[in-house]
């Protein structure tokens, strides 16, 4: 929409699809998903509780994530914080840690 | 004698110059001093020492240390005595190892957060002075908050295992450093595990406050604000800067306080704080809130759990 270059981001685990703006936080777009769950915390790098894997695609870091919550080892194997991830291209997600549990306990599959 | 009030806090951030435009631009602080390291120290309109609040450039968010002021040096050698008697080892760090500062004891709270006592810091003074002072001065910016008020640790609690670091340092609080127990959050089948507490050593209902979660960690510092009408205009700062409000305007059942929670451009909670509650006083009866109203304590228009309020802290 308006010209907006829009990634189409997938969760494996719980069958849900979102759309993403270009250089739009992942947690920002998931946020519109409209359902619990979504354990939106600091929004700002801080906290970790929005801990995801990046199983497909191409992502950019928008700000800086804390050590303390993804190591440098994590970050190696595609693990970053949701809340200062944008994609580049469509994505499939794995969602981590703390946000896990509500987050596929939250999904009401028809 | 002993510990009068919070002191300062320093806090890690990962961005400085965002850290800097939030404590000065939203907040309405002032910076006076940056050291060698990087650093940066600020300071509160309403508060006559030298700086309240220190900021550290590193990798992750989080608390690096809390001080409290006591009112003698002496104080400081008494106190040192009867911490290493309960078991804690304590480090007296000398004069000049924090700008501005005179001796500080370091020691580490049973929960492991550190914290520092120190009875000298330069006096600056207020911004409106101490001779016929106005009631406010004419440069506030932002919330225009006054000082630094007190701060919210989280402290591993998991009953299963054993393990309260809430109980173990409010004990600790309370027993060798003098603090007062205001209220508490009593949870279990028994309602006898404390889940939370709220110390004071000033008149105001909390100093310090502690609540258990999985881990340690920093839950938030609050700085003190007049009233509900300053509140009301410190969400429109935050609403004109584009800061993350985590939760809007309203009461705490705890302490009354009139509150908004936002987090600052690292993921660290701040706490804009209204209203001095209550007159707190050492034989005043200790307030319990009881496990199915523990919500109601938070936070008491909605008496609800909020979002992330007690998982996301830095």
């Amino acid at each position: 929409m308006f010209g907006i270059p829009t990634h189409s981001i997938a969760i494996p685990a719980t069958g849900e699809h979102f759309s993403c703006k270009d250089h739009e936080a992942l947690l920002a777009a998931m946020v519109k998903l409209g359902r619990r769950g979504i354990p939106v915390g600091c929004l700002n790098g801080g906290c970790g509780v929005c801990k995801v894997r990046v199983l497909k695609g191409s992502v950019v870091a928008t700000g800086p994530i804390s050590r303390a919550h993804v190591s440098q080892e994590e970050a190696d194997a595609n693990i970053t914080l949701a809340c200062r991830t944008a994609p580049t291209s469509d994505l499939e997600l794995e969602i981590l840690g703390k946000m896990k549990k509500s987050f596929l306990a939250q999904c009401s599959k028809p | 004698m002993g510990v009068m009030r919070i002191g300062h806090i320093n806090v890690k951030v990962m961005d400085m110059a965002a850290a800097l435009q939030h404590y000065e631009k939203v907040l309405g602080m002032k910076t006076v001093h940056t050291d060698a390291d990087g650093n940066a120290y600020l300071k509160c309109w309403d508060e006559w020492d030298k700086y309240s609040l220190i900021l550290t450039e590193t990798d992750q968010a989080g608390l690096n240390h809390v001080a409290y002021k006591v009112e003698k040096e002496t104080d400081l050698d008494e106190l040192q005595q009867r911490i290493e008697a309960s078991g804690t080892a304590t480090e007296m760090l000398p004069e000049g190892t924090m700008p501005f500062t005179g001796r500080l004891l370091k020691f580490n709270l049973p929960s492991g957060h550190e914290m520092r006592l120190y009875a000298t810091k330069e006096c600056v003074g207020t911004d409106v002075g101490s001779t016929n002072p106005d009631p406010w001065p004419d440069d506030i910016k932002g919330a225009g908050v006054h000082w630094l008020d007190h701060c919210l640790l989280m402290c591993e609690l998991n009953p299963a295992a054993g393990i309260n670091k809430v109980a173990e340092s409010t004990d600790f609080m309370m027993n060798v450093l003098d603090f007062n127990m205001a209220e508490r959050v009593m949870v279990g089948p028994n309602g006898d595990i404390p889940a939370a507490t709220w110390l004071f050593r000033t008149s105001t209902p909390h100093d310090i406050a502690f609540v258990g979660g999985e881990r340690m960690g920093l839950h938030h510092f609050a700085f003190f604000l007049n009233d509900w009408s300053a509140i009301l205009k410190s969400a429109d700062v935050m609403a004109k800067n584009k800061v993350k409000i985590d939760v809007a305007p309203t009461r705490h059942g705890i302490t009354r306080g009139e509150t908004i929670y936002f987090f600052d451009p690292s993921g660290n909670r701040n706490e804009t704080f209204a209203g001095l509650g209550y007159m707190a006083q050492p034989d005043r009866p200790v307030i319990t809130w009881t496990e199915d109203q523990l919500w109601r304590g938070i936070f008491f228009h909605s008496g609800e759990e909020s979002g992330s309020f007690t998982t996301a802290y830095t």
